[in-house]
């Protein structure tokens, strides 16, 4: 199977989740969401740095250099209070757009 | 600990940098990921560029996000740090809170006026005409050199000027006319001009709706007219139909084919209608009636100098042709713009000026007001240059604070001149063009700001400056002696006196030229009498038939509640529309005057009753009687100016004289003498003049004017519906009451007089308190002193006139400045003075008088407070 492609906007979500538990550098963010979704979506890791800094442009996030495991400089990015609350209304959102597509699709009700 | 503490923003290489670094971290830790996963070198870095997908692309997006939240920050922690030191500048501002409402109230007061009249002169002089290209338009008009008089134009000479003129094309003409409107509503007498068909080019005016005349509507039998809009949005509700339609006009329907634009109509604003002028037979030689306006434009290239080079040799021409009556005769040629504002732009220039004077003090004084505080601060900053506080950081905050301080006054100045320039247009004569649109000016508005900020900033940083660059240690040791700014604020002070002398001297010259006019008598009495000015020509075609509708009209109004006595008359003095004539006179028994040397009076047509209804009185002889009518013997009154010049001497009473022109004169009867009456208001002088009853005249151009009980007005409504009664066809030409029209001829004057007199008060009142600022805070610092004085046996009064003697001391160069600077700049005042001249010794030396008891009663405050200190607890504190 294909990885998917992702839906405009969605990876926004997806980073501010990723940030939720700690701050994490952008290479920190890809394994994550890599991780979790075991490699079935396909997310550039290009993408990924000019959602984070356009999300910092807004203030949803905010970085700060500091050291990674291996002591080098990585730039750490932490969610701030509108960055929370962005969460929220993607998710929701999100959930909303899934159970209306799930509900057309739902094998009960084809004909 | 770096310096980015100081300086906590990233410059742009560095907003680079970083974003290159975090991008190659994590490309650094793909690599070694996929190493791990068994990935050789180069495939592994293969591969993590594969999934980073456009690298290039993607730095310049982090970069630009980076440097826009960067610039963001920067400006806001920008506005924060103003915003702090605004808050800062307001809490110093608070601690001394006489300080600063002296401060902001003096300058919000001369930045209101300034703005104020800076927006009505602008509007009314600096912009341009709502007409095309006006420097263009040149007025034209006849000049009598023999009596130095300039004239309106007959129609013979502008039929001249057409032929033969060049240099100017366009030559158009304008007769002053009127029309009766009927059909839909009252009917209504509207005044207008007919105008040849080149007159609205030549003006520069284009119509809002249709077009102005062709050549056509001259030869139409119907004619056309031209609404006004005024008249358009009155009488026919705006309606854009109107074009193209007929309305009723001297009963017959006319064709309407435009309607002009709204505001300043050239030659009169309350013009109503234009239609098209044809020249009658006579009119085309006639070069003696010169009561019609000229308009043209400057040829391409031409200047207006070479068209009065043009225009001298066809009067020369003229004159060699015509002798008889084009001799002594030369053209003048005046550009529109200078026609229009004529009279208005010396006396708005002068207020300029005075205004002008008003901020300068305003400035100087606020200037003083900062002055002594930064001396009052020296020590304090001096403290805190000593504690390490750099000059650039004392700066900015003094800075901070006279910005507030400018910031507080230009917003209580808009206030105050947006107020005032709602209220000056209701002050303003009818005259002033345009000034019902004026608009506050925020430019203006601004300038002035600026202007203010600029002196406050230059006087507020000046004391920072010079404590941190001179010896810091100097001002701490010498706490007390006067300090260099003294000299400054002692020079600021004497200027805003002599300022202020030079503004009252001329408001007191223009309030005794108000009064000398006022002192003068009008020969009637102006008040509760109402008028009503109608034309009854048309509806009453014979003498006879006039003569007996006036006399019905009169039964009728003098039957009106409230009315005391009744009578018409051929020109009301006062009046704007009044219809004057005059002729020739000669007392039997004298030889014929020779040709050019003919005596001419005024002649006024009245019925018997007009004497007693204005309270003209009779000097002499009876008044007019029913009994003096068509069949009686033909008499007339004279008035006094007349009799001396005739009469000289002896009683003209029973004299017999001839009137009229050559070849049609008619003898009458003088049968008495009557006061003299300035029929132009206070500032005309009396002409010679006769008076006919209208019984022996019959004109039917009339104003009625009654003497009412109560308040003129009252009876307007009623005096109306009395003539409509009688005559249900006449339409009103003119209606007010005479106390309006009296107030109508000083409107002008009681503008600048008002005006001025306003900015001269608050210059007064703002020298006064600079004044009064100075020698306070000189005396403060002198206070030790004034104790050892006291100490040594000086008594109260005695250090109270030492105070006292220095702000006279203050007051005599002050006076001497403001006398010299008067005796050059009231001649600008000449032409708007009357009985007294420019240079008048008395008001002079009220006026420093005045500023002399001014200067004293400010220093005598502080004067008393020093006369009341207690010497030994002055010597005792030092702080």
């Amino acid at each position: 199977m294909q990885p998917a492609q992702l839906i405009r906007g969605t990876l926004d979500v997806l980073i501010l989740k990723t940030l939720v538990a700690a701050p994490q550098h952008g290479y920190g963010v890809a394994s994550l969401i890599e991780e979790r979704t075991s490699g079935a979506l396909q997310i550039d890791d290009g993408a990924l740095y000019q959602s984070l800094h356009r999300m910092e442009e807004r203030g949803w996030v905010e970085s700060e250099w500091g050291h990674a495991e291996s002591g080098k400089r990585a730039r750490f990015y932490r969610l701030t209070p509108p960055g929370r609350k962005r969460l929220k209304q993607g998710t929701a959102e999100w959930v909303r757009y899934v159970e209306a597509v799930f509900k057309v699709l739902e094998p009960g009700t084809a004909t | 600990m770096s310096w980015s503490r100081i300086w906590p923003y990233r410059s742009r290489r560095r907003v680079r940098s970083e974003v290159d670094e975090e991008l190659s971290y994590h490309l650094a830790r793909r690599v070694e990921a996929l190493r791990r996963q068994g990935y050789s070198a180069a495939e592994a870095e293969q591969e993590a560029l594969r999934r980073f997908g456009d690298v290039r692309r993607t730095r310049a997006v982090c970069v630009a996000a980076d440097e826009r939240r960067e610039g963001r920050m920067k400006r806001r922690d920008w506005w924060h740090e103003v915003w702090g030191d605004a808050r800062i500048g307001l809490r110093v501002l608070g601690r001394r809170p006489g300080f600063a409402v002296a401060a902001t109230a003096t300058l919000a007061l001369a930045i209101g006026t300034a703005t104020a009249m800076y927006s009505v002169a602008d509007h009314v002089l600096f912009r341009s005409l709502p007409f095309e290209a006006p420097e263009r338009a040149v007025t034209l008009w006849e000049y009598d050199t023999r009596e130095g008089a300039e004239r309106e134009v007959a129609p013979g000479n502008f039929l001249d000027w057409r032929r033969r003129v060049t240099r100017l094309e366009r030559l158009a003409l304008a007769e002053p006319t009127g029309a009766d409107l009927t059909g839909a509503g009252t009917p209504e007498a509207l005044r207008g001009w007919a105008v040849t068909v080149d007159w609205f080019a030549a003006v520069g005016v284009k119509p809002l709706l249709g077009r102005t005349f062709n050549a056509d509507d001259y030869q139409a039998d119907l004619g056309a007219v031209v609404l006004s809009y005024e008249l358009w949005q009155r009488r026919f509700g705006g309606d854009a139909s109107i074009v193209g339609r007929t309305i009723q006009l001297e009963r017959s329907a006319v064709p309407v084919v435009g309607v002009l634009r709204p505001h300043l109509q050239y030659p009169t604003q309350d013009a109503e209608i234009w239609l098209p002028k044809r020249f009658r037979p006579g009119e085309v030689e006639d070069r003696r009636s010169d009561y019609m306006l000229v308009v043209g434009r400057l040829s391409d290239g031409t200047t207006l100098g070479q068209a009065r080079e043009e225009l001298a040799a066809v009067a020369r021409w003229q004159s060699e042709e015509y002798p008889v009556t084009n001799s002594n005769y030369a053209i003048v040629a005046r550009p529109l713009p200078e026609q229009l504002l004529g009279s208005a732009r010396p006396a708005l220039l002068l207020l300029l000026g005075a205004v002008g004077f008003v901020l300068l003090i305003a400035c100087a004084n606020v200037s003083g007001l900062l002055l002594a505080r930064g001396a009052d601060r020296e020590r304090e900053l001096a403290v805190r240059g000593a504690l390490g506080c750099g000059r650039a950081r004392l700066v900015r905050q003094l800075l901070t604070e006279s910005a507030v301080l400018a910031a507080l006054s230009g917003l209580a100045g808009l206030a105050l001149a947006a107020a005032l320039v709602g209220m000056l247009p209701r002050l303003a004569p009818a005259g002033l063009p345009r000034i019902e649109a004026v608009a506050l000016d925020l430019r203006i508005a601004g300038a002035a700001v600026l202007l203010t900020m600029a002196a406050a900033v230059l006087f507020g940083v000046m004391p920072a400056l010079r404590a941190s660059r001179t010896d810091l240690m100097m001002p701490l040791r010498a706490a007390r002696t006067l300090r260099p700014g003294q000299g400054l604020r002692r020079g600021l002070v004497i200027g805003e006196l002599a300022l202020a002398l030079i503004l009252v001297t001329g408001a007191g010259l223009l309030a005794r030229s108000f009064v000398r006019l006022l002192d003068n008598e009008l020969g009637f009495d102006p008040e509760r009498r109402a008028t009503l000015q109608v034309f009854i020509w048309d509806l009453n075609p014979t003498s006879e038939e006039r003569v007996l509708v006036v006399r019905r009209l009169l039964e009728r109004f003098e039957a009106v509640p409230g009315v005391l006595s009744a009578a018409a008359v051929s020109a009301l003095p006062l009046h704007p529309h009044q219809i004057t004539s005059q002729t020739q006179l000669l007392p039997l028994g004298e030889p014929d005057p020779l040709p050019g040397s003919e005596r001419i009076v005024q002649v006024t047509v009245a019925t018997p009753g007009y004497l007693r209804t204005l309270a003209i009185p009779l000097r002499r002889g009876r008044p007019f009687s029913d009994a003096d009518d068509a069949r009686a013997t033909r008499v007339i009154l004279v008035n006094e100016t007349l009799a001396r010049a005739f009469f000289g001497s002896e009683d003209p009473v029973g004299r017999r004289v001839r009137t009229g022109p050559p070849g049609s004169q008619v003898e009458r009867e003088i049968v008495g003498v009557v006061g003299d009456v300035r029929a132009g208001g206070f500032e005309s002088p009396p002409a010679p003049e006769l008076y006919v009853p209208h019984a022996q005249s019959g004109t039917g151009s009339l104003t009625f004017v009654v003497h009412t009980r109560g308040r003129a007005g009252l009876v307007m409504t009623a005096l109306r519906d009395a003539l409509w009664a009688e005559e249900p066809e006449q339409s009103i030409y003119h209606e007010a009451t005479l106390e309006e029209l009296l107030a109508g001829t000083l409107a002008a004057r009681r503008f600048h007089l008002l005006l001025l007199a306003a900015f001269s008060l608050l210059s007064f009142a703002l020298a006064a308190l600079g004044t009064y600022a100075l020698i306070s805070y000189a005396t403060r610092l002198r206070f030790p002193e004034i104790g050892v004085r006291m100490a040594l046996g000086a008594r109260s009064g005695e250090i109270a006139r030492m105070i006292v003697a220095e702000g006279v001391g203050l007051a005599l160069p002050g006076i001497a400045l403001g006398v010299l600077g008067s005796l050059l700049l009231t001649r600008l005042l000449a032409g708007m003075l009357y009985g007294v001249s420019a240079t008048d010794p008395l008001t002079l030396v009220q006026v420093c008088a005045a500023i002399l008891a001014v200067a004293a009663t400010a220093a005598y405050l502080p004067a008393r407070r020093a006369a009341r200190l207690d010497p030994a607890r002055t010597l005792r504190a030092d702080g």
